[in-house]
């Protein structure tokens, strides 16, 4: 395995053998603890000094289901932090076949008006080439531009205008097994570097046939036959996925009243059960389009979908729950059209649809568009590609709607929106947003069926009893699980009473040395380590691991309930 | 008394009977408990995850009340 070291200041590629220390690690952990290394924390996220990082799992390529996921990470110019957001798609998978263990990019180009794609060929050679004529384009058009250039086999990573204006909520959109822009690595405002660097796109080849090193691949495969099973024999995994897609969340967490809605001024929306995934499912079959859509490479989950309008024409691909509360609840919009039309928009400008969706409710709640006006959200979505005043504001995120029109009730942590789960309502996501180096990140330990357990659960969710530590080794956890690159909704494969044994055989068996039961949370420990270490340089103290003040001061109908997690306990939970 | 009960997820595919979108219209005994009601559904009571009675958070004991809108969800997983 190597890395590819892409320096946009002089327009070079170099290869180089994965360094020693990089050499049992990959995804999150590969990310972080490199950028922890080589980027000064002081740096501007948006300057030559920061680097963008592109690493499968440690997993990715092998023959194990579900480890389609790209870890991307640098310094955040939304959080100011450093930032790993996670994506799936092909280009993961495509990397690790070309035996590309990263992708770093360095510098930035020195004339801001030309744009460059980094294309890796079948063999594994990466060159730069100019495209300035692609500057602006969006992400639909720029993917089938390139397609028709460099053919259908390939995987597509790239920015929208968002990114190329660099504006805090731009994503890095990913294509799917259809060719599709649809998958993103939304969170953090990465795109704003890729634009700031100048890349443009990643065109990778998808016919990679390097073979990822084994040092006992007879146990690596037994271990990932009986992962794989359990994935499919998991009832959410296995059934409810694929039925439903992630949406079939919406009606358990609105019940949970912890579903935010308009700015968060509640935790149950009148309207869910209109954009419930039971209804969205029903729609999609009725119209033609597809449930249980393979959207992933080595997936046997399925939780995408394609959603048609009423004429069966395609509007927009793995519409997903989180985008269904921002831009439905968290907006008061009930219409579910609407909500796919703004998913399609927010894929094609190059923007993450959660920041967006909070920014525009930020918006919404000051007074500037009514709450349900779907047509208004549209509006302000196209308005930030135009960038337009206010299309930058919003294209800004929250923080930046809530300065602009001096509106106090906005809901982030560290800059960035929390996500569809009420820290009032499910307290230990309360730990997670405040505590997680990433600011407000559910993915980052999503502690809710903890919470949820209406049958004889343990953890009550409205208290501050157990969250702490439930949070905790979840954080440590997630830590590990987005390091090999296990997709979030294949962690089936790790609740049987064989999942995390079977994890630790496939790591002993790819690095050939033993992988003890310990091994596992200090990975995770090891990760947040070095994402910690990289805040408090950048000048984060514990004050940054607190809520904003509306969750404490504001009780979340229909429980009424607030955060109780005091800040001195927010404070301690990680001792490193 | 009448009670309006809505199967979601991969319920509806438990329920030994027919199951329409619309939900269920039952008759049951008065102070009927959200437990009981499962076992008259026939649904094994470890599919069952979440309960609302009228859009608020209820417990395998707590009792129905004539007209409630009851509805049963499925385990959580992922994020």
């Amino acid at each position: 395995m190597r890395f590819l070291r892409v320096n946009m200041t002089d327009l070079t590629v170099q290869d180089e053998p994965v360094p020693e220390r990089y050499r049992d690690i990959g995804g999150r952990g590969l990310t972080s603890i490199l950028v922890n290394d080589e980027v000064p924390a002081d740096c501007d996220p948006l300057g030559p000094n920061n680097k963008l990082v592109f690493a499968p799992g440690f997993f990715t390529g092998t023959q194990l289901v579900n480890t389609s996921r790209l870890s991307v990470g640098g310094k955040s110019p939304l959080t100011g932090g450093i930032k790993e957001s996670n994506v799936g798609g092909t280009v993961a998978y495509a990397l690790a076949k070309l035996g590309i263990a990263a992708v770093v990019v360095e510098g930035k180009v020195a004339k801001p008006e030309s744009c460059y794609q980094l294309i890796i060929d079948q063999d594994g050679g990466a060159q730069l080439q100019e495209c300035s004529r692609f500057c602006g384009m969006r992400t639909y058009a720029l993917v089938e531009e390139l397609r028709k250039i460099h053919g259908e086999k390939k995987s597509i990573t790239c920015i929208g205008p968002a990114g190329e204006m660099q504006l805090l909520a731009a994503s890095i959109q990913s294509t799917d097994l259809d060719g599709r822009p649809c998958r993103a690595a939304g969170r953090g405002g990465l795109g704003a570097v890729m634009g700031a660097k100048g890349l443009k796109a990643l065109v990778v080849d998808r016919g990679g046939r390097n073979a990822i090193e084994l040092a006992d691949p007879e146990t690596f495969k037994t271990a990932a036959k009986s992962f794989a099973q359990a994935v499919k024999a998991d009832e959410f995994s296995g059934k409810i996925l694929p039925e439903l897609g992630t949406a079939a969340l919406v009606e358990p967490i609105n019940a949970a009243g912890a579903f935010p809605t308009c700015n968060a001024r509640s935790g149950q929306f009148a309207g869910a059960e209109k954009i419930s995934g039971e209804s969205l499912a029903a729609m999609i079959k009725e119209r033609g389009g597809q449930t249980t859509h393979k959207g992933c490479a080595q997936c046997i989950i399925d939780c995408s979908n394609v959603v048609v309008n009423k004429n069966g024409e395609y509007v927009t691909s793995s519409l997903e729950y989180e985008t269904i509360w921002a831009m439905g609840g968290m907006i008061g919009n009930d219409d579910l059209d609407a909500i796919a039309r703004l998913d399609f928009l927010c894929d094609d400008i190059g923007l993450d649809t959660m920041s967006t969706g909070v920014a525009i409710g930020i918006a919404m709640d000051a007074g500037y568009r009514q709450f349900g006006d779907s047509a208004a959200a549209i509006a302000l979505v196209e308005e930030v590609a135009t960038g337009s005043e206010i299309g930058r504001v919003i294209g800004n995120g929250p923080d930046a709607v809530g300065r602009h029109f001096n509106h106090g009730r906005v809901p982030t942590v560290k800059g960035q929106s929390i996500a569809a789960y009420d820290p009032r309502a499910l307290q230990g996501m309360a730990v997670t947003y405040a505590t997680t180096p990433m600011g407000g990140d559910h993915t980052a330990g999503w502690v809710v069926a903890q919470n949820l357990e209406a049958f004889g659960g343990t953890i009550n969710p409205h208290e501050a009893e157990g969250q702490v530590e439930l949070s905790r080794g979840s954080q440590i956890h997630m830590a590990a699980v987005d390091s090999v690159g296990i997709c979030d909704f294949a962690q089936s494969g790790l609740a049987t009473p064989e999942g995390m044994e079977n994890v630790r055989k496939m790591y002993s068996a790819r690095i050939g040395k033993p992988f003890a039961e310990d091994s596992w949370p200090e990975l995770g420990e090891r990760v947040l380590r070095a994402e910690r270490d990289f805040n408090r340089k950048a000048g984060f103290t514990a004050k940054d691991d607190h809520l904003p003040s509306m969750f404490y001061t504001e009780p979340l109908p229909p429980y009424n309930v607030v955060v109780k997690v005091t800040d001195e306990e927010m404070e301690n939970t990680f001792q490193f | 008394m009448q009670v309006r009960v809505k199967l979601l997820g991969t319920l509806p595919s438990l329920y030994p009977s027919d199951y329409s979108e619309a939900g269920l219209q039952l008759e049951l005994p008065d102070s009927t408990t959200v437990a009981e009601l499962v076992g008259v559904l026939g649904i094994p009571p470890e599919r069952v995850a979440i309960v609302t009675i009228n859009g608020v958070l209820a417990r395998a004991g707590d009792r129905i009340p004539e007209n409630g809108l009851v509805k049963l969800m499925h385990g959580l997983a992922g994020g």
